[in-house]
Order: structure tokens, then C-alpha cells, then sequence
């Protein structure tokens, strides 16, 4: 059930992109959601979608990835995509039907929206898909590093998130064996109607949820007998360096930008 | 309900870059109202097998048939929970399935998922929970409240409530303490030979294969190597050793004997190995 999902996984790999920092793809994805909105016309958003083209060919992954990593979240899309086209009410009117009007500015409004949701999906997922989650959390810890100067947990919050992050794969490996354990006494997971599927998720909630608490514990336990404390003084085992194809990374997305606000004139 | 796996292969995430293959070209047949034994090594594709024998997952090539069952890869999935009633199925640290409020409840609700009445349900949960060895004062208690060896006991009675007719366990012996493993895997014997079910049984401990097996099959990377009566089985102690497999005490007795020059008949169990030392050396038969 679980195991089809492209989002948030990691897939090992050597390209380029796989080998920058990843504080470097990190700043980028959150700046791609920022940027992208400078695209207002055709031509923007060519230019928009070649550079997120041209990433994901450097991923070396393969673009049939990264579409069916989109394919979860196309429900969503597609009513964000409606929403634009029945609530934007300026324009020549195309079509109308009781309380229902299509206008021009409808179309292209909605088309806009669609291809700019496309686009951030697929630019996070290159994050995701060729950054281990833990140098995810890494890198975060990194860049949050002057907030300490305020007194904020750094080191603690980046903790919470590594470990919340390596469990992941080890808490759906456990619903997927309680959910045949439970299937196997007779639960149907996928079929009746909506109370009745709701209803069947108790029984793997609660020993999921007991177990994960246990876990905690133990794992708080084993860290604290091996003397564990967070903050200060903690060398890391993986060092996060700064290399000239970061440099690179960054011009490359600087020009993207620059490009993008120029389309405006054109 | 006998079973028959007919070139039998399973691919995991079949048509994705993830694609790992589970089991390929998989053959056996496991006899009806017998105790079967299946060994191997962690990662040989046991547990991948033992999905296939609820329908809880579905081959991606072969043939599968129990009882009137057949699984074909194009087999809907809806199909078979019909065939999953009769079926039981222990995985291995059962207790991570309860959940319910109390012991009873738990155990009531494998049967009422099948279609059974309340009343039917809490029969046969008292039934089995008795079998198991819990006693009446811990029906109302929270499940989680209980040791890991009454859990255990309970997620067991979960499964023998639904009272199938295949039972098949996956290592359920695995974390208890020596006593504990005893006694269930007598209970299982038991159970086999009065209720004449079919018992699948995973294990690694081959004291329990040569003591209750009437078959066994063995795994590696992902296909079955051997098939056979455990004294087939157990008859090749060099193959055994290549295959990293352990070999029976009683057996291994009787082979460090045999070197030394005593002639035993072949033997696989404990008690069979004393009886026969027994009456070479002239004394009374061993009382069991």
C-alpha cells in the first residue's frame, strides 16, 4: 500500500545534482516556490519549466519518476485547477450554465495554476528524491544556526527531526505488518463505505501508536545510557562542506531568476 | 486443506524501479491434515511464502492451490477472503496485533470479521483463549497490561478463535523463554492431531522439525531447495552443514556414536535415541 510512494523518498544515486550540498538544494527548492511566481506570461513559464526539465535530466533519475511522484497529489491539483476556473470571474465570458461561468481569464488562470503547482512538486521532489532525509535534517540544523544566538533548541529540533525521519521507513514497515496481521482476522482495509473503512483503521492506529510510544522510550533510554547530550561541542559524523559545484548550483539558479523577471518585458 | 505452489513467483513492486523479486519458481506440496515444516534462512522468502497462503498478497507468476482455491496472478484480491476464513495465520511477535480494550474482545474479533454472532464470537474467543492456557480472570483485562508471553498467548487465541482449518505459524515461538517455547509447540501438536488441521510452521529450531514435522521445505533465495520427510531431510548432514542448517541433536548423537562404532537405526528425537541406547545396554525401556 505504502510501498508506491515517490514522494519524500530517497533514491540513491551519483549524478550532480545528487552530489551537491545539501543545504544548497535545500535553500534552492524553498527559493524555486518564491521565484516561480515572477513567471506571468508564456514565455516565463518556458523558461520555468526548462529549468526544472533541465534539473531533473541532471538527476540522472529519469523524468517517468518524478510524474509518478506527482500522481498522488493530482486529485489536489485538479481542484485547485477548478476552483480557478469557475471562481475567476474577470474576462470575456466563454461559457455559462446556471451559477456557473467560464471566463477567459478563468482559462489561463487555472492553467497557470496547475503548471506552477507541477512545477514546485516536481522541484521539491528532486530535494527529496536525491537527499537523504537525514542530510536533509542536517542541513537544516546548518541553517538555522544563528537562531541559537536567540535562545531556540537548535540542536534539539534537528534531533527530533532525524530520528522522526529515520523511523519513518521502520513505522511503515510495522502498519504494513500489522495491516496483514490484521487482514488476516478478517479486516478489509479498501472496501465498504466511508465509516466502515474509517472504523477498520483502529485496529492498526492502536498498536502502531503503542508501539512508536514504546520505541521512544527505549530509544530514550539506550541514548541516555550511552551518555547522549545534545548541543554544544557534538562533532558530526557527516561534515557538510561547501564545494565549487555549489557555487555553480547557485549562479545556475541566480541567471534562472534573473531570466524569469527579464520574460516580463518581453 | 492441502496446498500446492506451481512455479510460483513473486516480484515486489513489480513495474517500478524498486522491483526486488521475492520468490521465483517456487514448487511444493504441503499434505492435508499434516504437520509441514519450513526452514531456511532469514531473507530465503519463508515469510514471503507464508503472505501467499492467506491471500495477503498475490503471485506475481505460477499457480497456487488450496483446497478448491486457485491464485493466479490476475486473481482479484476480493476473491479470496472467502478462502482467508478458514485460514489462520500467527505472524511472527503476534502481540504487536491487539489492540482492543480487553483480552476477550481482542479474541472476538477475528470471528465477528468472519461473520459470526456476538454470542458465537465470545464462544469460541473463551474456547481458544482457554485452549491457549489464559485463564477466566484475565478476560477483562487490557491486553496491555499482560507479559510478553500472555500477549503472545492471546494474539495466538486471536487466531485459533477464527477456528481454521489451515494454521499456519511463523516463528511463534520466537522471544519467549525455553518453557514457554515448549509448551506451545506442544499445544500445536496437540491441536494438529485432535482437530487433524493443516499446520505450515516456520522455524529455525530443528529440535521442533525432527520432533513434530511429518514434512519439511526447505528455502533458499527465494525458491525451494529440498522437500522431503525430516528423516530425508536430516539424512544429508553435509548438505545440512553447506546450507548452514542446524542438524538434530538426537541426530548428531547418533552420528558421533556411529563413528565410534555403535549402530543405531536412524533417529531424529530425543525420547527414540534414549529407547534404543536403552535396550543396547540391556536396561528398561525409557518411560517417556
Amino acid at each position: 500500500m505504502f510501498t508506491n510512494m515517490i514522494i519524500g523518498r530517497y533514491m540513491p544515486g551519483n549524478s550532480w545534482i545528487h552530489r551537491l550540498d545539501a543545504r544548497t538544494k535545500l535553500i534552492l527548492s524553498v527559493a524555486f516556490i518564491f521565484v516561480v511566481f515572477f513567471a506571468n506570461n508564456v514565455a516565463g513559464y518556458v523558461v520555468a519549466i526548462a529549468f526544472t526539465l533541465l534539473s531533473i535530466l541532471l538527476t540522472g533519475l529519469g523524468v517517468g519518476v518524478f510524474i509518478r511522484g506527482v500522481r498522488p497529489l493530482m486529485f489536489l491539483m485538479f481542484i485547485t485547477t477548478l476552483l480557478q476556473l469557475f471562481f475567476v470571474q474577470t474576462g470575456d465570458v466563454l461559457w455559462h450554465w446556471a451559477f456557473l461561468t467560464i471566463t477567459t481569464d478563468g482559462v489561463t488562470n487555472s492553467i497557470a495554476v496547475f503548471v506552477r503547482f507541477m512545477l514546485i512538486i516536481m522541484f521539491s521532489t528532486i530535494l527529496t528524491l536525491t537527499t537523504q532525509p537525514l542530510a536533509v535534517a542536517d542541513a537544516m540544523e546548518s541553517l538555522l544556526q544563528p537562531l541559537k544566538k536567540v535562545g531556540f533548541p537548535v540542536a534539539e529540533l534537528a534531533l527530533m527531526l532525524s530520528i522522526a525521519l529515520r523511523f519513518v521507513p521502520t513505522l511503515m514497515d510495522e502498519a504494513e505488518s500489522i495491516m496483514n496481521a490484521q487482514r488476516a482476522r478478517g479486516v478489509e482495509f479498501n472496501e465498504g463505505n466511508i465509516i466502515s473503512r474509517i472504523k477498520a483503521f483502529v485496529p492498526l492506529l492502536i498498536p502502531l501508536f503503542i508501539n512508536a510510544i514504546k520505541r521512544a522510550i527505549e530509544l530514550g533510554d539506550a541514548m541516555e545510557a550511552r551518555g547522549y547530550r545534545g548541543g554544544d561541542n557534538r562533532t558530526k559524523y557527516r561534515v557538510l562542506t561547501w564545494q565549487k559545484q555549489d557555487t555553480i548550483a547557485v549562479i545556475g539558479f541566480i541567471v534562472f531568476t534573473v531570466l524569469l523577471i527579464a520574460t516580463k518585458w518581453l | 486443506m492441502a496446498i500446492n505452489f506451481n512455479q510460483v513467483g513473486f516480484t515486489y513492486q513489480l513495474n517500478t524501479p524498486f522491483a526486488t523479486q521475492g520468490l521465483h519458481d517456487v514448487n511444493f506440496t504441503m499434505p492435508e491434515g499434516k504437520f509441514t515444516a519450513v526452514i531456511g534462512h532469514t531473507g530465503s522468502g519463508k515469510s514471503t511464502m507464508v503472505q501467499h497462503l492467506d491471500g495477503l498478497v498475490i503471485p506475481t507468476a505460477g499457480e497456487i492451490t488450496i483446497a478448491e482455491q486457485r491464485i493466479v496472478p490476475t486473481t482479484k484480491p476480493k476473491e479470496l477472503n472467502k478462502m482467508r476464513a478458514h485460514v489462520g495465520l500467527v505472524f511472527q511477535f503476534p502481540e504487536a496485533q491487539l489492540f482492543e480494550q480487553t483480552v476477550l474482545k481482542d479474541v472476538m474479533f477475528g470471528p465477528k470479521n468472519f461473520g459470526k454472532t456476538a454470542t458465537e464470537a465470545e464462544a469460541a474467543a473463551k474456547r481458544a483463549l482457554r485452549t491457549v492456557g489464559m485463564a477466566e480472570k484475565y478476560d477483562e483485562r487490557s491486553p496491555f497490561e499482560l507479559s510478553g508471553g500472555q500477549m503472545r498467548r492471546v494474539a495466538i487465541a486471536g487466531v485459533l478463535a477464527m477456528e481454521p482449518d489451515l494454521l499456519i505459524l511463523d516463528e511463534p515461538t520466537a522471544g519467549l523463554d525455553p518453557a514457554g517455547q515448549e509448551e506451545l509447540m506442544t499445544l500445536f501438536a496437540r491441536l494438529q492431531k485432535e482437530r487433524h488441521l493443516t499446520v505450515v510452521l516456520i522455524t529455525h529450531q530443528m529440535e521442533y522439525v525432527a520432533q513434530y514435522a511429518d514434512h519439511v521445505v526447505v528455502f533458499e533465495g527465494g525458491t525451494v531447495v529440498k522437500e522431503g520427510t525430516p528423516a530425508k531431510i536430516f539424512d544429508d548432514v553435509a548438505w545440512l552443514q553447506e546450507k548452514q542448517l542446524d542438524v538434530p541433536i538426537a541426530k548428531q548423537f547418533a552420528d558421533k556414536l556411529a563413528t565410534k562404532g555403535v549402530t543405531l537405526d536412524a533417529v531424529l528425537d530425543i525420547d527414540a535415541l534414549a529407547d534404543q541406547l536403552a535396550e543396547q545396554l540391556g536396561g528398561s525401556a525409557h518411560v517417556h
